[in-house]
């Protein structure tokens, strides 16, 4: 588990898209964390301290592992650049396309067409 | 593993098992580009929800709802969150209310997810001033 900044975390995270174009899949985990045990976090409660909270970020191509902490302050420029980065890469899902879905209710029209058995001329 | 069908469920749900458990529940998303897949989960170790689409426009959804999960987890539950339904278009646009009374420039109707209403109707916002004519 390499954690880096969230910058380079970013190229890095480009790279892992770049590289699973052909085979392999992406994940990209969210998670509320303050970074320290369980142990510290109870002693800090305890204590009356407060605990500093960030997101903690996680990426992985099913071989290598990046993480990054954002904090509260940054996460806006953050969430652009990941969003950006999202946009660009997921090319591979389908666009709706009205034409299409003309085109197979025309083609269910016709399907039904041919399955009602011919009726008998009054 | 449960699959929900509607985007506005899920997401709904999914604040809602941040909100009960915010040091457990994790968002985690799987693309693949070779099959044209996404998948989303956001699970606290006992319920799990999730969600998978092939669909171009389901892709625009999720970044709001990155949006939504960004600001919940770099914030913590605290943060006021409100969650504006633009009728029009359908889709989830996710306002953050900072402590310090920013307003928001939108006419559409504000739902409070921390009340856990959900979809129905809390507040009704009177038209903002600012930007426009008076009258």
């Amino acid at each position: 588990m390499v954690r880096l900044q969230p910058d380079p975390f970013l190229n890095e995270l480009t790279n892992m898209f770049e590289r699973t174009t052909e085979k392999g899949s992406v994940w990209v985990t969210l998670k509320h964390s303050s970074d320290k045990s369980k142990v510290k976090r109870n002693k800090m409660k305890t204590a009356g301290e407060k605990i500093d909270f960030k997101c903690l970020i996680r990426a992985t191509d099913g071989k290598k592992t990046i993480s990054t902490m954002v904090g509260p302050k940054d996460h806006q420029r953050f969430q652009s650049s990941y969003a950006t980065i999202l946009k660009a890469r997921m090319t591979a899902l389908k666009k709706r396309e009205r034409k299409d879905k003309r085109k197979v209710a025309d083609s269910d029209k016709k399907q039904d067409k041919k399955k009602q058995p011919t009726k008998p001329s009054n | 593993m449960v699959y929900i069908e509607s985007w506005d469920d899920f997401v709904e749900k999914s604040v809602q098992l941040f909100r009960s458990d915010p040091e457990k529940t994790r968002y985690a998303m799987k693309y693949r580009h070779c099959d044209g897949k996404l998948v989303l989960k956001v699970t606290d170790d006992r319920e799990c929800i999730k969600f998978k689409t092939d669909q171009a426009q389901d892709a625009k959804k999720m970044e709001k709802f990155n949006n939504i999960f960004f600001t919940l987890m770099a914030r913590g539950p605290d943060g006021n969150v409100l969650a504006h339904y633009c009728l029009s278009s359908s889709c989830l646009y996710l306002g953050i209310r900072v402590n310090r009374n920013s307003e928001f420039r939108c006419n559409a109707v504000n739902t409070d997810i921390s009340e856990g209403g959900g979809k129905e109707q809390v507040e009704a916002q009177a038209p903002r001033r600012g930007r426009g004519r008076k009258q």
